[in-house]
C-alpha cells in the first residue's frame, strides 16, 4: 500500500535522535491508524496524517539543530584562527556580493518603485516626435496610456524665499501630464500631474521625494509654494512617493515639469517642438494594454510607424526591410535592449558567482582540511554510536554558523560601502547618484546567500571527513595522515579552483578597469586646461531669425579680432560627444553601394584646427559650407567629412575625398579625412562630420550653438569671447561655461565610482584567495607537523622542509594560473561577441602587458607568500616537541 | 516553585490532552491517542509525528518520564515504551485545570449577568 510506504519513509526522515526515541513506536501507530482510517474515511482522511509529519519534520530538525548551534559555537571559539579565516573570506565574499546587488543588479532588474504599471511598461528604443506619440496614443487596443519624457533635464532651480542666492543646478525630466497616470503612480503628497494640466501655459511641477526632504526641508507646506524655474513662476503640486527617481533613466530626477510650461521656463520645448512632426526630441513611455505582449506592440507599432512615415512628406521613403521600432522594457531604472540583456545579466551573475564561489572555497577547504585534523575525534564519536549523518550536520551547523556570522559582516561592508559611494563627492553639475539604498530586499538576499553557501559548501567536506575507517583512525592518532598522494584530491581541486577563480576575477575586473581607465584619458593635441567651452542662444534670448542668422556670421570676424582667443569654432554640441550612435544613421557609398553606419556630429568652419586635429586628406570645413547647405534641399551634395573608421569602411584603403554618398534624405559629397576620435567615453566610432546650416543658426539645437575658443589659458579664452558677445549685444545670456577638462570629468563621474566598483572587486577577490591559500597551507603544515619533525630529527636542512611545503603550493597555483588565464579571456570573449560597449574596453583591456603579466605574478606572488608564512612556521617545528605529540 | 509551575502555563492543547490522559495512570503513545479520540468523541485527534513530538517536550521539560513499571503481563505490549506523569507534571496538570476551572466560573457568572 503506497500510503503506508510513504508514511514510512517520511518517517525515516525524522533526526536520528528522535527516531531512535520514538521512531518504532511512530512507526507502529501508523500503520494502525493508517489501516483503520482507510477503512472508514478512505484515502482522504489519511492527508492529514501525512500532513502531520511533513508539517512536523521542520519543527524536529530545528530542535536538534538548537542543540548543535551553541556547539557549534563552542568550537569556532575554540579555534579562533579557523573561525577568522572563515569570517573574513565569507564576510568579503558576501558583502561584494551584496554591493554588486544592491547597485548594477537591482538598476538592471528591479522594478521601478512605486509604479503599479512597472511590469507593463515598454519604450521604443529611439526617441519620437510629438505627434507620433499623439498617434501611437490612439491605439487604445495596444496600450492605455503613452506618455511622452524627456529625461536628464537640467534646471535652475531657485526656492522662494531664497531668492538671490545662487541658484541650484537640478536634474529633472519634461514629461506629458498623462506621465504619472501611465507609471500608475500615486502622489505621496499633494496631486500628480493629471490631464486637467493641460492648459498651455500653466506650469505646475511635480518634484520627487529626495527633492522635498533634502532641499525643502521637508516642508509640510510645500505644496502650493511657488519656486523659480530658470527663472521663471513655477507651483509645487505634489510629492512623488518616496524612491521614485522618474522612468527610463537610471539618473534621477528630481523634478517633473510637464510638456504645457512655456518655452521661457524650458528652452527644450522652443522652437515649437511639440508642433514639428519631425523634432524627435521625445522618448515615448508606453504601457501595454492587458494581454498584450511587447512582441506584439512591436509589430503593430512598426507598423503603424511605417504608415505614419509614409503620409510625411518630410520622412525618408519607405526602405525595405528592417525594424522601424524596437521596443525595450522600461520596468526598470536601467533599460537594456532585450536582445543584449541576457549576456549583461549574465555578466553580472558570472561576476557574483565568482565572488561568491571564491568565499565558499575558502570555507570548503578550512573544513576539509579541519575534518582531516578532526579525523580522531570524529572516529571516537563514530565508535561510541554516533549515526555519520549526525556528525555531518554537526560540521554543516558549524559552516551555517560561520556564514551566518560572515553574513553580518559583509552586510555591514555592503553598508560601508554603500554610504561611501552615497557620499562620494561628484563634481558639481553631475547627475546625482541613483539612490540605491539597502532595503530589506538586499538583507535578505544576504541572508539568503550566507544561508545557502553555508549549507552547500559545508556539506561536501563533511561526508568527506566522516568517511573514515574508524579502526585505523583511532590507531594512526589525530594528525599523522599516511593516505597516499592523490593528484586530485578534494583539496587540491578546491585550492586549484580557487587559484584559478581569482585570477580570472581579478583579469575580468582589471580588463574593465584598465579599458575604462585607458579611454578616459582623452588624448587630444592641445592642452585641455586652454580649452573653454560655452554657449549661446539668441533666439531664445528674442532674436528674430534674421537677426540670429547675421548675429552667427558676424561672430567669427569678432572672435579673430580678439586677441585673447587664438583659436575658435562653432559646433551643435560640446566636442568628443558620446551620445550618438552610429547604428542609427546609414550611409551608402555609391560607386560600390557598400553600406555603413556613422554617427553624425555638426560642425563649424574651423573646427578641426580649434581642436588641433590633422586633416588626413581634403580639406576641412569653412564659413562657405555653411552657407552652401541650408537645407540640403535643392542643393547638389552636402560637403562631409568622414573620420578614418567611416572612411575605411566605406572606401576601405582608397582615397575618400571627392567621392559620393548618400543617405534616404540627401546626397553627400566627402571633402575631408579626419583621424578617429575617442569620445569623452573613452569609445571610438564611425563618425560623419556635417557642416552648421543656416537652419542651425535661425534654431539652434537645444543646448545653443557651443562656442570653442582656446587661448593661453581656458579663463583668457573666455574673458575674449565674452567681450566679442558684449560687444555685440550686451544682453545675450551664455550658458553651460565650462573648460573642456571640466566637461571631461563630469561625462566621466560616474563611470569612475563604477571602476573603482570593479578595481575593489578584483582588489578582494585577490585577499579573498590569499587567505584561504595560507589558511589552507597553514592546515597542511600542522597536519604534518610529525612528519616534518622527524625529517629535522633525522637532519634535513631548514631549506629543504622549506621547499618541501612550498612545492605542493607552487603546482597548484601554477595550475590553477592556466586555468584562470583561459578563463578570463573566454568570458572576456564571450562578452565581447554580445555587446558592442565591452567590447571596445576588453580589446583595450586584454591587450595592455601590464594587466596579463601582472596579474598572474601578482597572485602567484601573493599565492607564494601565503604558503611561506605557514612553510616558515614549519622550520621552527622543534623536532622533540613534534615526536612526543601523541 | 510556584514560579517554575506558572511558567508552564497556558498549555497547549496537544500537551494538556496528553497530561490528562497520563493522569489515570501510565500509558503507552497509542494508548494516549486513543484515549484523546474517545473523550473528545473524535474531535481532537493526535496524529503520530505531533503526537511524540509533544511527548518528546513533555519528557524535555520532566512534565513526564518513561515508566519503568509495567501493567499486568495478559495487558503488555512488551514492544511500547510507557509514559507517566512525574510530580511536577501533575501539578502543573493540577494548576491547568484550576485556571480552565476558574475561566469556565467566569463564563457562568457573566452568562448570568446578562440575560439571554
Amino acid at each position: 500500500m503506497t500510503i503506508a510506504r510513504l508514511y514510512r519513509s517520511l518517517a525515516k526522515a525524522f533526526p536520528h535522535e528522535f527516531k531512535l526515541a520514538y521512531g518504532d513506536d511512530m512507526l507502529r501507530d501508523g500503520e494502525a491508524s493508517i489501516a483503520r482510517i482507510a477503512q472508514r474515511r478512505g484515502f482522504a482522511g489519511l492527508l492529514p496524517l501525512l500532513a502531520d509529519l511533513v508539517l512536523r519534520l521542520p519543527i524536529e530538525y530545528l530542535n536538534e539543530m538548537r542543540h548543535d548551534i551553541p556547539y557549534a559555537f563552542r568550537t569556532l571559539v575554540k579555534s579562533p584562527g579557523y573561525a577568522a579565516v572563515g569570517i573574513v573570506s565569507m564576510g568579503l565574499g558576501i558583502g561584494l556580493t551584496t554591493n554588486l546587488y544592491s547597485t548594477a543588479w537591482s538598476l538592471l532588474t528591479r522594478q521601478l518603485p512605486a509604479a503599479q504599471h512597472a511590469s507593463r511598461l515598454v519604450t521604443p528604443e529611439k526617441p519620437v516626435s510629438w505627434y507620433y506619440i499623439q498617434q501611437y496614443r490612439a491605439e487604445k487596443n495596444l496600450f492605455t496610456g503613452v506618455a511622452a519624457v524627456q529625461t536628464s533635464v537640467q534646471f535652475n532651480v531657485e526656492l522662494d524665499g531664497a531668492r538671490g542666492t545662487k541658484p541650484q543646478r537640478v536634474f529633472g525630466q519634461i514629461v506629458s501630464p498623462d506621465y504619472f497616470s501611465v507609471l500608475g503612480i500615486a502622489p505621496e503628497r499633494g496631486r500628480m500631474l493629471s490631464a486637467d494640466d493641460q492648459k498651455p501655459g500653466e506650469a505646475p511641477v511635480v518634484i520627487s521625494n529626495r527633492f522635498w526632504r533634502s532641499r525643502l526641508h521637508a516642508d509640510p507646506d510645500a505644496i502650493g509654494q511657488t519656486i523659480q524655474i530658470n527663472g521663471q513662476n513655477a507651483t509645487i503640486i505634489g510629492v512623488a512617493p518616496p524612491r521614485f527617481d522618474g522612468a527610463l533613466s537610471p539618473a534621477p530626477a528630481e523634478i517633473f515639469v510637464p510638456t504645457t510650461a512655456p518655452p521661457a521656463m524650458v528652452p527644450e520645448l522652443g522652437n515649437n517642438v511639440l508642433q514639428q512632426r519631425n523634432a524627435k526630441a521625445f522618448a515615448a513611455l508606453m504601457c501595454l494594454a492587458p494581454g498584450v505582449t511587447i512582441d506584439q506592440a512591436e509589430a503593430a507599432l512598426d507598423g503603424i510607424t511605417r504608415r505614419l512615415d509614409k503620409l510625411d512628406p518630410m520622412a525618408p521613403p519607405e526602405t525595405a526591410g528592417g525594424k522601424r521600432v524596437s521596443l525595450l522594457a522600461a520596468g526598470t531604472r536601467a533599460l537594456i535592449p532585450r536582445k543584449v540583456k541576457p549576456a549583461i545579466l549574465g555578466f553580472y551573475f558570472v561576476l557574483m558567482a565568482a565572488v561568491m564561489a571564491i568565499a565558499c572555497l575558502n570555507l570548503a577547504t578550512m573544513l576539509l582540511a579541519r575534518g582531516a585534523n578532526r579525523r580522531r575525534e570524529l572516529a571516537i564519536r563514530l565508535g561510541v554510536g554516533a549515526s555519520r549523518f549526525r556528525l555531518v550536520r554537526q560540521m554543516v551547523s558549524e559552516g551555517i554558523l560561520l556564514s551566518l556570522v560572515g553574513g553580518a559582516a559583509g552586510f555591514a561592508l555592503a553598508y560601508a560601502l554603500w554610504a561611501l559611494y552615497a557620499h562620494t563627492q561628484l563634481p558639481a553639475g553631475a547627475p546625482p547618484n541613483p539612490d540605491n539604498s539597502l532595503d530589506w530586499h538586499v538583507v535578505a538576499f544576504a541572508f539568503v546567500l550566507a544561508l545557502l553557501s553555508g549549507i552547500g559548501f559545508s556539506v561536501l567536506p563533511a561526508f568527506s571527513a566522516t568517511k573514515t575507517d574508524i579502526a585505523t583512525a583511532l590507531k594512526e592518532g589525530a594528525v599523522l595522515r599516511l593516505s597516499g598522494h592523490r593528484c586530485f584530491g578534494l583539496r587540491n581541486v578546491a585550492m586549484g579552483a580557487q587559484v584559478a577563480g581569482s585570477l580570472m576575477l581579478l583579469l575580468v575586473t582589471g580588463f574593465l578597469v584598465l579599458g575604462f581607465m585607458r579611454g578616459q584619458s582623452l588624448h587630444t593635441n592641445f592642452n585641455q586646461k586652454t580649452m573653454v567651452l560655452l554657449a549661446v542662444d539668441p533666439v531664445r534670448d528674442g532674436y528674430t531669425a534674421e537677426k540670429s542668422r547675421s548675429f552667427f556670421e558676424q561672430l567669427p570676424e569678432r572672435l579673430r579680432q580678439s586677441t585673447e582667443v587664438r583659436s575658435f569654432a562653432l559646433a551643435a554640441q560640446p566636442p568628443f560627444p558620446s551620445t550618438d550612435d552610429e547604428d542609427d544613421h546609414q550611409l551608402t557609398a555609391e560607386a560600390s553601394h557598400i553600406q555603413s553606419g556613422a554617427a553624425r556630429q555638426k560642425v563649424g568652419a574651423g573646427y578641426f584646427s580649434a581642436i588641433s586635429e590633422p586633416m588626413l586628406a581634403g580639406r576641412e570645413f569653412q564659413q562657405r559650407d555653411e552657407r552652401i547647405a541650408t537645407d540640403g534641399s535643392g542643393m547638389a551634395a552636402i560637403p562631409v567629412i568622414l573620420n578614418e573608421k567611416a572612411a575605411r569602411a566605406l572606401f576601405g584603403g582608397g582615397s575618400a575625398v571627392g567621392k559620393r554618398l548618400r543617405d534616404d534624405q540627401h546626397e553627400y559629397e566627402v571633402i575631408g579625412v579626419v583621424p578617429t576620435l575617442k569620445d569623452a567615453m573613452g569609445m571610438t566610432q564611425a563618425y560623419a562630420y556635417l557642416p552648421l546650416t543656416q537652419r542651425d543658426f535661425v534654431q539652434p539645437p537645444p543646448g545653443g550653438i557651443t562656442i570653442i575658443a582656446r587661448g593661453h589659458s581656458a579663463a583668457d579664452a573666455l574673458v575674449g569671447v565674452r567681450a566679442a558677445l558684449t560687444a555685440m549685444d550686451p544682453n545675450l545670456t551664455v550658458f553651460n561655461v565650462e573648460t573642456l577638462s571640466e566637461y571631461v570629468e563630469l561625462t566621466r563621474a560616474h563611470l569612475r565610482t563604477v571602476l573603482r566598483i570593479y578595481g575593489g572587486i578584483g582588489l578582494f577577490g585577490l585577499i579573498l584567495s590569499a587567505v584561504g591559500l595560507a589558511g589552507i597551507t597553514g592546515y597542511a603544515v600542522a597536519q604534518r607537523t610529525k612528519e616534518i619533525g622527524i625529517r629535522m630529527a633525522l637532519g634535513a636542512p631548514k631549506t629543504q622542509v622549506l621547499g618541501l611545503v612550498l612545492r605542493e603550493g607552487l603546482a597548484l597555483i601554477a595550475a590553477g594560473t592556466v586555468i584562470g588565464f583561459l578563463g578570463a579571456f573566454t568570458v572576456a570573449k564571450m562578452v565581447s561577441a554580445i555587446t558592442k560597449e565591452f567590447a571596445d574596453v576588453f580589446q583595450i583591456g586584454t591587450n595592455d602587458p601590464r594587466l596579463l603579466l601582472g596579474a598572474p605574478l601578482l597572485l602567484a606572488g601573493l599565492a607564494l607568500l601565503a604558503c611561506y608564512i605557514p612553510a616558515l612556521r614549519a622550520t621552527k617545528i622543534d623536532p622533540l616537541a613534534a615526536l612526543r605529540q601523541d | 516553585m510556584t514560579n517554575r509551575i506558572e511558567s508552564y502555563l497556558p498549555l497547549k492543547p496537544q500537551s494538556f490532552h496528553i497530561l490528562l490522559s497520563l493522569a489515570a495512570g501510565e500509558q503507552h503513545g497509542y494508548g494516549i491517542m486513543q484515549d484523546v479520540l474517545e473523550r473528545t468523541t473524535g474531535k481532537v485527534r493526535l496524529w503520530p509525528a505531533t503526537l511524540y513530538g509533544t511527548i518528546r517536550r513533555l519528557m524535555e521539560a520532566e512534565l513526564i518520564e518513561e515508566s519503568p513499571r509495567r501493567p499486568a503481563p495478559e495487558l503488555d505490549d512488551a514492544r511500547r515504551r510507557y509514559y507517566r506523569l512525574t510530580p511536577l507534571g501533575r501539578r502543573v496538570l493540577d494548576a491547568e485545570c484550576a485556571r480552565l476551572q476558574a475561566l469556565v466560573d467566569a463564563i457562568h457568572t457573566k452568562r448570568r449577568m446578562v440575560p439571554e
